[in-house]
């Protein structure tokens, strides 16, 4: 069996990644990085990187930002010959200092992002999320009867007329609100009232902003820092509202979205 | 020299075993070192060891949970100790055997009923050494009763602290067995220091009322009120969690400060930070802290019991306020918070005076104690004064009385005590 190698990876600014390997003469050796399956996708998409002599006992594999990364979850492998079976590695220390105040910078289109990470069973994973336009969340303010939401668009910009809609997940109810507008057309804020989403039978309400009352729809999120997965850490309070709970909250993909619970 | 360390679990995660590995890993530059795990409950150790290191199990709880000799209570390891009920006849037996065969000349025990088995099982050619891994003063009366009396046959007994090795000179009457501090190693950061520029405060650590989390999620809410651009992440996982977070909601920080989870290695987290914190109410040692400064953080914590203020040096690489007090807490952050420049010194400091827990340093001190206590017992100096083979039978007699006395006294107290109820 084949002992654990332990990768670290440096995230910069612009979006690149350097890979660092514990090996000192990489020959024919490849990092390899696997968009991990997923439903309906057949033939996963991947990238092999050159892995060159560090001259210090590693080797360096370089991402470089373009091309962007397909939205999804990558594994990262060890291939040692062109033919060998590729061995998954395990994560060491990330330096991913840069990012961590990522979201203070406006992003062009489209809005790549990357975020490398160590997945539950130890090995590095990179997180990208790839979307012609992305808005980014902010403060989110829970009060008794509504909740405010703070963001900002990234790769286009917000008419006067913009809208901000909340859909009701597997179900054809929507809600939406006016959101009051910037002079800069990037930042936003709007409120959801707890008794428009508490009526029906919907449970998870999916928030996305619309730049023009005609434009494709922005879902609203939080990707441009050095979290790759915030359901558990980002958490708000749940506001009671007649026997149902309001919770807003993020999804496994980073996307805000609202929760409707019957407590008890 | 050949080295045998004595484990309760190599098979686990824990601060015992980090730092038994890093200790062990270190010694193994230079000696034959083994592990010897009492119990194993998986096929191998979670935590990275040395590969230099061998390490040997004595009971595997996967196959022999159900042996007979394993359902009954065990004798040697003492039922004042934490964890008496883990242990049983078969673990007495396979630790004896183990250590009459041992040919190591240095055995080490890492838990107060193993150094007990030291004490009364291992041969008198081997140094024995117990190591302490909490404090003196964290034992039960009843714990304290047995190891004042058992470890007299120890030849070193080491403390992570100065204050701790203090307490035990204190506390026990050990004719001829040295009390040394030893403090925990922390291995070379990998990753550049923290550059002390960004706006984040990080501490790590169970999610546990020890670490009186509630003091400094109270402490932050005084920087996040006049510094709302800053941030408060703990990371570790644990019981207190939905109150810690409940708390956090009352006092609307949700996004100021965050419950981030467990994170592996904590060294890609400290760097993003600027300033790391230690809010304990107990804290033998403190190893948290020396990780941050090792990556170049001022930290600031409470000044608890015993570790912290050994490790820091208020005002040059860190600050240390009284325990429980959310708003020196909070005072204390907001000077770091609000001048760049004395951050960054304390941060260069910090990561200076971290350099003493290194490995290579820690390793070196233990090797001089190691050597000191082996020069003095081949010397027979152990007692002081008495040289020669006629030792054990004396000290033994005058043991006896000593503990007599002590016996008599402590349970003056306990009936003092009692009646007063």
């Amino acid at each position: 069996m084949n002992s654990v190698i332990r990768v670290t990876c440096v995230a910069d600014a612009d979006g690149r990644l350097t890979f660092g390997l514990p090996l000192p003469a990489p020959d024919s050796a490849h990092l390899l990085l696997k968009a991990r399956p997923r439903k309906g996708v057949p033939d996963p998409a991947a990238r092999r990187l050159q892995l060159e002599d560090a001259g210090d006992g590693r080797a360096l594999a370089v991402l470089e930002p373009l091309p962007v990364l397909e939205e999804g979850r990558w594994d990262a492998f060890l291939v040692r010959e062109p033919d060998a079976e590729p061995q998954q590695l395990t994560s060491g220390p990330l330096d991913l200092r840069v990012l961590v105040d990522g979201a203070r910078a406006d992003r062009p289109s489209p809005v790549a992002v990357r975020i490398p990470y160590r997945a539950l069973d130890g090995f590095l994973a990179v997180r990208a999320w790839l979307r012609p336009a992305h808005a980014e969340a902010g403060p989110i303010e829970v009060g008794d009867k509504a909740t405010a939401v703070t963001a900002r668009l990234h790769g286009t910009e917000l008419g006067e007329d913009a809208v901000v809609r909340l859909r009701g997940r597997r179900s054809r109810e929507e809600r939406t609100v006016s959101p009051s507008v910037d002079a800069d057309g990037r930042g936003f804020r709007f409120t959801v009232d707890h008794a428009d989403l508490t009526g029906g039978g919907v449970r998870y309400w999916d928030v996305h902003v619309l730049p023009t009352p005609d434009a494709a729809p922005v879902r609203v999120g939080r990707v441009l820092d050095d979290v790759a997965d915030r359901k558990h850490s980002f958490v708000y309070a749940a506001a009671p509202h007649g026997s149902r709970l309001v919770r807003p909250y993020y999804t496994v993909d980073n996307d805000l979205s609202f929760e409707v619970t019957d407590p008890g | 020299m050949k080295i045998s360390f004595l484990l309760h679990n190599a098979y686990a995660i824990g601060g015992t075993i980090t730092t038994t590995f890093n200790l062990a890993g270190a010694l193994a530059e230079r000696h034959d070192v083994e592990i010897v795990s009492v119990l194993r409950s998986r096929e191998r150790p979670p935590l990275t060891l040395d590969p230099r290191v061998r390490l040997r199990p004595l009971v595997d709880l996967r196959e022999e949970q159900d042996h007979p000799a394993h359902r009954e209570p065990a004798r040697v390891f003492p039922a004042a100790e934490g964890r008496h009920r883990e242990y049983s006849r078969l673990t007495d037996e396979r630790i004896a055997a183990h250590l009459a065969g041992t040919d190591a000349e240095v055995v080490i025990g890492t838990r107060p009923g193993l150094n007990v088995h030291l004490a009364r099982q291992a041969p008198d050619r081997v140094l024995r050494v117990g190591q302490e891994h909490l404090t003196w003063d964290h034992h039960s009366r009843r714990l304290r009763t047995v190891l004042r009396r058992a470890y007299r046959d120890l030849d070193l007994i080491t403390t992570v602290t100065d204050a701790d090795a203090r307490a035990y000179r204190r506390g026990t009457w050990l004719p001829g067995v040295r009390v040394e501090a030893l403090p925990n190693s922390v291995p070379d950061p990998e990753l550049p220091p923290a550059g002390g520029d960004s706006r984040l405060i990080v501490a790590a650590g169970r999610l546990v009322p020890m670490k009186d989390y509630d003091t400094l999620i109270r402490a932050f809410a005084h920087v996040a009120a006049a510094h709302p651009d800053w941030r408060l992440r703990i990371y570790g996982r644990g019981e207190e969690r939905d109150r810690l977070r409940a708390l956090i909601q009352r006092l609307g920080l949700s996004d100021h400060a965050f419950l981030m989870g467990a994170a592996v290695p904590m060294e890609s987290e400290w760097v993003k930070a600027s300033i790391a914190t230690a809010s304990s109410t107990f804290e033998p040692f403190g190893m948290t802290i020396v990780e941050a400064m090792r990556c170049g953080l001022p930290v600031v914590s409470t000044d608890c019991a015993h570790g912290p203020r050994e490790i820091i040096q208020d005002g040059v690489d860190g600050r240390l306020v009284p325990v429980g007090d959310p708003d020196a807490f909070g005072a204390a952050l907001l000077d770091l918070v609000r001048d760049d420049e004395r951050r960054r010194t304390m941060g260069k400091s910090a990561l200076a005076n971290a350099r003493r827990y290194a490995p290579e340093a820690v390793v070196a001190r233990a090797e001089r104690l190691l050597a000191h206590a082996l020069a003095a017992k081949r010397a027979g100096r152990r007692p002081p004064g008495e040289p020669g083979s006629g030792r054990r039978r004396l000290t033994a007699a005058k043991q006896s009385a000593h503990d007599l006395a002590y016996t008599a006294a402590a349970s003056a107290v306990r009936t003092v005590r009692g009646w007063r109820r």
